[in-house]
């Protein structure tokens, strides 16, 4: 009896510990998430009260030409960030995890960018892009192209731009693989060396699926980072030019606090975290082909 | 120890959770007693900002004093969602600042409050207004807002780019003393002012109607379009006057070339620096309105004082003051023949939302702002025409604005337009802007792009409908 009173006397008292942030999740994140839930099948002007309008936001999401392109333009900024940023990514971890002199100073220099403010980043990368004065164009000139891009200014070089910029922010995914990298047993090299492995067999053979892991875990916060991508091509294009740099996010963000449509952009969120499920789940189910956990 | 260090840690949150309770801001600070706190939020900052704290530092010491009211004046940028998000709230500010283009979707949404009995208890009526001006604060026929400051759109055209290219515009048959008349002037003017580079690229552009890029939606008005019918419900952007709008915009990009504009307008500064185009030259005309007097007065000061100090040019009688300025305003012109003094009148507005705690003193302040001296003071302050059918004499002759009188009468004419008040407006001027954005990167031919927004608005527009019916329905 005693050592049960005692166990709710510590589970109280550890509640009692745990209750701000139990608050805080039930208030902050349990009860918006219901709501939106609710929301996405209302209409809900935000100033009037919401009217239940069953599947009509879902519905109305299959004829809505705006959400199909903002949509389209998502995929198209996965397609060109997610493969080349972990490519980018992992060489940039391999030189990184080279033994040269200097070293620490390289990682600095590599994973600054990734601290400086997202918008701040923004506004150095419009001039860098800036198609007659920025110091891409003008290097382009220097090498004997006549008519560079317009890089945040056409439709065809608007989304790549976007997406090259992003680059610029990897440091924080550099870090991630430069501590796998660190964690490949050595012996395995040795004996891949042994055996008279190249280095690219050994990157291929050894490398990879060592890190295999880290490489998972960045595939899926990246999946994650791209779908919810907004700050920048908020602050460089706002969606333009012609809409073609539009993201999901930001027609979401459009339809909430601008169009004040809450109900469908409450739909839209849940869209967008189906996405996110979806693609996560689909990474999850590929991993036990590719993914190879250290003592398994 | 263990004791001790607990304490210790204890009182070292302890003092700064105190120190802020009794030493932190106040809501209240400066605040007079016996007051009754207005709140007001602005858009404005940078001068603006300042001007309006006059307007309203001096209520505060006069007939705020007499009538215990104090105005709480905050300034903030994305007023209208920050507006929007405390009236769902439930506490909204006593006074918003918002844009004419916010006052449909708020009044359709049940956000603001009538302001009908409360002017004409303080004598506004429609007789104190322009036309323009008092229509566009009105939605189905009540009044939900008051003009803070107003303004109308012009040309401005750089008149030491007309004197140097004289003889080039006089060879094409144009007068380079006079600004054009019809648009087909103003695109003659514009291809004799423009100057290429040896690599072909685009130096100065004569007009560029993608300049200043805030007018899409009005670019029908110079060709006699519309964008909606009140009547019918319907919009009515596939009129061959709206097509010839887009067809305009269209033919600038076929000559010059979208590559070549849209390079030329990187080059170019922000609107509020010295690195303006119109300011630095290298755009010769330009759709704009009254307060680019002040904005070249502080970033271009020799383009308003060629020949006297602003102070001495100020005293003298207006015709021989504008000799002073190297930049000059005419009515923007029409594709419409006869049709004269086409404007678009914007303004800010004085709204007050629904749920504001101080209505009546708000108002009271709206109200002073609303008199004419008052009035006239602050629109001067920011080189601006008046909302106000009465003005003085020497409101036109001692504007900061040398051309304020070419506003005011464009704020007069029979043709001064404000926008359509359409409950759905944000998506209107979304949907507007991007679509002359495609016509003018030649994405999309002018025909093409406005069938797509009809289609777009109008369904929108419907689903708007239906839901309301809807909600009708329920109560």
């Amino acid at each position: 009896m005693i050592q049960w009173r005692n166990e709710i006397r510590q589970t109280a008292k550890g509640l009692a510990f745990l209750s701000p942030w139990l608050i805080g999740f039930a208030v902050f994140m349990a009860l918006p998430i219901g709501l939106s839930l609710y929301l996405s099948f209302c209409d809900y002007p935000l100033l009037q009260p919401p009217v239940f309008v069953g599947l009509r936001n879902y519905h109305a999401m299959l004829h809505d030409s705006v959400f199909w392109e903002s949509l389209r333009n998502t995929g198209y900024y996965a397609l060109l960030t997610l493969p080349a940023g972990m490519i980018i990514a992992i060489g940039a971890a391999l030189l990184l995890n080279s033994r040269v002199r200097g070293i620490a100073i390289y990682r600095a220099i590599i994973f600054l960018p990734s601290l400086v403010p997202l918008v701040a980043s923004s506004m150095v990368w419009l001039w860098l892009f800036n198609s007659r004065l920025g110091l891409i164009n003008t290097i382009l000139r220097y090498l004997g192209f006549a008519h560079p891009p317009g890089w945040l200014t056409t439709t065809q070089w608007a989304m790549p731009s976007l997406a090259i910029m992003s680059f610029w922010g990897l440091g924080n995914t550099i870090v991630i693989y430069l501590a796998g990298l660190q964690d490949v047993p050595r012996e395995l090299y040795e004996a891949a060396e042994i055996d008279g492995a190249s280095p690219s067999r050994q990157l291929w053979h050894v490398t990879l699926p060592g890190i295999s892991p880290v490489i998972f875990f960045n595939l899926i916060m990246a999946i994650i980072g791209v779908v919810q991508n907004f700050t920048v091509p908020y602050v460089m294009t706002q969606g333009g030019p012609d809409r073609v740099t539009y993201l999901f996010t930001m027609y979401l963000y459009d339809n909430a606090f601008s169009f004040l449509h809450m109900g469908y952009a409450s739909a839209m969120a849940w869209v967008e975290l189906l996405i996110v499920l979806l693609l996560t789940g689909i990474a999850f189910w590929s991993s036990r082909h590719w993914v190879h956990y250290q003592g398994k | 120890m263990k004791r001790m260090l607990k304490n210790i840690g204890f009182v070292i949150l302890l003092i700064p959770a105190l120190a802020i309770l009794f030493f932190g801001p106040r809501q209240q600070a400066g605040v007079p007693k016996g007051r009754v706190v207005v709140t007001y939020w602005e858009k404005w900052t940078g001068p603006e900002e300042q001007q309006m704290k006059i307007i309203v530092d001096d209520f505060n010491a006069t007939v705020g004093l007499k009538k215990h009211i104090f105005v709480q004046f905050v300034s903030m940028a994305d007023i209208d969602k920050k507006t929007l998000i405390a009236t769902a709230a439930g506490v909204p500010p006593d006074i918003a600042g918002l844009w004419d283009n916010d006052i449909a979707q708020f009044a359709s949404l049940g956000a603001l409050t009538p302001l009908g009995q409360l002017a004409r208890e303080h004598g506004i009526t429609r007789k104190t207004y322009k036309k323009v001006y008092w229509k566009a604060c009105h939605y189905h026929g009540r009044l939900y807002a008051l003009v803070s400051t107003p303004a109308d759109i012009a040309l401005l055209y750089n008149k030491l780019v007309f004197k140097s290219d004289a003889r080039k515009l006089r060879a094409a048959g144009l007068n380079p003393n006079q600004a054009p008349q019809t648009i087909k002037q103003l695109d003659a003017y514009a291809r004799v002012l423009t100057k290429f580079g040896p690599r072909g690229q685009l130096l100065r552009a004569g007009f560029l109607p993608t300049e200043p890029g805030w007018y899409y939606p009005e670019v029908f008005f110079w060709f006699g379009g519309h964008i909606w019918n009140a009547k019918t419900h319907q919009f009515t952007l596939t009129t061959p006057q709206d097509v010839a709008a887009y067809r305009w915009i269209a033919a600038y990009s076929k000559w010059l070339g979208p590559e070549a504009i849209n390079s030329f307008t990187s080059a170019q500064g922000n609107f509020e620096s010295a690195q303006n185009p119109f300011m630095l030259g290298t755009l010769a005309m330009e759709q704009q309105g009254p307060w680019m007097a002040n904005y070249i007065y502080s970033y271009d000061r020799p383009f308003s004082t060629l020949h006297w100090s602003y102070a001495k040019a100020l005293t003298m009688p207006l015709a021989q003051r504008r000799k002073n300025y190297g930049w000059a305003v005419a009515p923007f012109p029409s594709a419409v023949p006869g049709m004269k003094d086409v404007s678009y009148c914007g303004f800010d507005a004085f709204v007050i939302p629904r749920g504001a705690t101080h209505i009546k003193q708000a108002f009271t302040f709206i109200a002073y702002v609303e008199s004419q001296p008052v009035m006239e003071r602050l629109c001067s302050m920011m080189s601006k025409n008046s909302p106000l059918r009465k003005v003085s004499r020497d409101f036109i002759e001692h504007n900061p604005n040398p051309y304020i009188d070419v506003f005011e009468k464009l704020a007069n004419s029979p043709n001064a337009r404000g926008l359509p008040k359409i409950p759905i407006m944000p998506q209107v001027v979304d949907e507007l802007n991007t679509e002359a954005q495609a016509v003018a990167l030649l994405e999309r031919t002018p025909t093409r792009a406005l069938e797509k927004a009809q289609h777009r608005l109008q369904r929108e527009y419907d689903s708007y409908e239906r839901v309301q019916r809807l909600r009708r329905a329920e109560k």
